[in-house]
């Protein structure tokens, strides 16, 4: 049975384990939160080195993307470089692929995301190929990097835009400490229900992105509006039940009864190639990603549409 | 330090005022951030200066700030470098020559404000 390690900045109330089968081979999968505090990540990470087959970084990214420039987050870089044996990957190896073909299955599978759907996307330097997706798609899309993140009332609303503000703020935000870039830890908890930046929810129709953005804000109402984003528990699908989202799809399948970040299906990945990242390279993914058919898990929340 | 210093740094101030004011983008990024922040050389005694952000235009005075959100703290050169685009705030953050009181979210944009005028 292959192992893989999940060690997360996030909340560890979101722990869970579990044992999956991936191209019938069994994958035992283990999540460690570790409440937004970076040592213990790491030291959680030196501890299972080499013990498990590959760990997925989760709660934080190691490389930021605009327009083919690639940006390294400094403490995500220092998490990967504590596991000096097994492979650790952050899920940005496969998470341009996924995310651009999960929007195209939902365009050419669904009726739910059309050209004319107008997108929240509530950060994209962190999947810059779904960005890109609904761009090429014709869709509306106002990019809320600078809102969820730094709070500041201006939706990006071009990839040149977007490409132009990263490349003057990430080589520099990148050293920062992460968790003043992004909820870790009791802050994926919390709730800011105070109807700031509502506007721009109010203005779409699709919600996508990363999903402690997405609630940071999240309004008190999202009737007739869809979410697509990364991970969600079945506390989270409920909030979304009941402030009246329609739909709620995740980029990654369901398995062992909720769904799993992009760095843990990249870690399995890994499990299974018996290669490490780098020599499994973008092709390498692409080919896996294609032998395992992952398609959007789809639930529909009874919501009625706009 | 001299007066050579303070003349520095409030010609440096008078810089960073001209890039924030005429910066169509950043007024309009910052049009909702009134705040005033509190320039402290440590090395210049009794050489303080206050910025005010008011709709997305910054002025400052020669003075200390009554109340501020934000305090900067650091050496003349520190904050010469800064308002001068000269470095970042970022390093001398890490490394500790520059302290920044605020709520998390104050210091992190003016962190932004900072790299949108300098940043490339």
């Amino acid at each position: 049975m292959k192992r893989v390690y999940g060690v997360s900045l996030g909340s560890s109330q979101r722990d869970h384990a579990a044992q999956v089968t991936m191209l019938d081979e069994a994958i035992e999968l283990v999540r460690k939160g570790t409440d937004g505090d970076l040592e213990r990540a790491e030291a959680v990470i030196r501890e299972i080195d080499g013990t498990v087959d590959a760990i997925g970084l989760g709660g934080i990214d190691v490389y930021l993307y605009a327009r083919g420039q690639r940006y390294t987050v400094r403490d995500g870089l220092r998490l990967m470089e504590a596991a000096k044996e097994t492979p650790a990957v952050d899920g940005s190896g496969i998470k341009d692929t996924l995310e651009r073909d999960a929007v195209r299955y939902l365009a050419t599978q669904t009726t739910l995301l059309t050209p004319q759907t107008r997108v929240l996307m509530v950060s994209a330097v962190d999947r810059f190929g779904m960005a890109e997706a609904f761009v090429e798609l014709g869709c509306p899309v106002v990019f809320g990097d600078l809102i969820f993140s730094a709070g500041m009332p201006y939706p990006i609303t071009t990839l040149d835009e977007l490409a132009d503000i990263a490349r003057r703020i990430l080589p520099e935000m990148g050293k920062m400490p992460f968790t003043m870039l992004y909820p870790t830890g009791k802050e994926q908890e919390d709730h800011q229900d105070t109807g700031r930046f509502q506007e721009y929810y109010d203005e779409a129709d699709l919600i996508a992105g990363d999903w402690h953005y997405i609630r940071k804000y999240l309004p008190a109402r999202i009737d007739g509006k869809w979410v697509l984003t990364n991970t969600t528990t079945s506390k989270d699908i409920e909030e979304l039940r009941r402030r009246g989202a329609t739909h709620v799809v995740t980029t990654t399948p369901v398995m062992g009864g909720r769904s799993f970040g992009t760095n843990l299906i990249e870690a399995m990945i890994v499990a299974l190639s018996g290669k490490r990242p780098e020599e499994l390279g973008h092709e390498g993914y692409a080919a896996w990603l294609e032998r395992l058919r992952l398609t959007p898990r789809i639930e529909d929340l009874g919501g009625t549409p706009a | 330090m001299s007066d050579a210093s303070k003349e520095r740094l409030f010609a440096a101030l008078d810089l960073f005022r001209e890039k924030v004011n005429e910066n169509a983008r950043l007024r309009q990024m910052n049009r909702d951030w009134n705040r005033d922040i509190a320039v402290v050389a440590k090395d210049l005694v009794g050489v303080e200066a206050s910025i005010s952000m008011r709709a997305g235009l910054m002025e400052w005075q020669p003075q200390s700030a009554e109340n501020p959100h934000i305090v900067l703290t650091a050496p003349a050169d520190v904050l010469i470098g800064i308002f001068r685009g000269d470095s970042t705030p970022t390093e001398p953050y890490l490394d500790g020559s520059l302290t920044l009181r605020g709520t998390q979210e104050d210091v992190l944009r003016l962190d932004f404000v900072s790299l949108m005028i300098w940043g490339e």
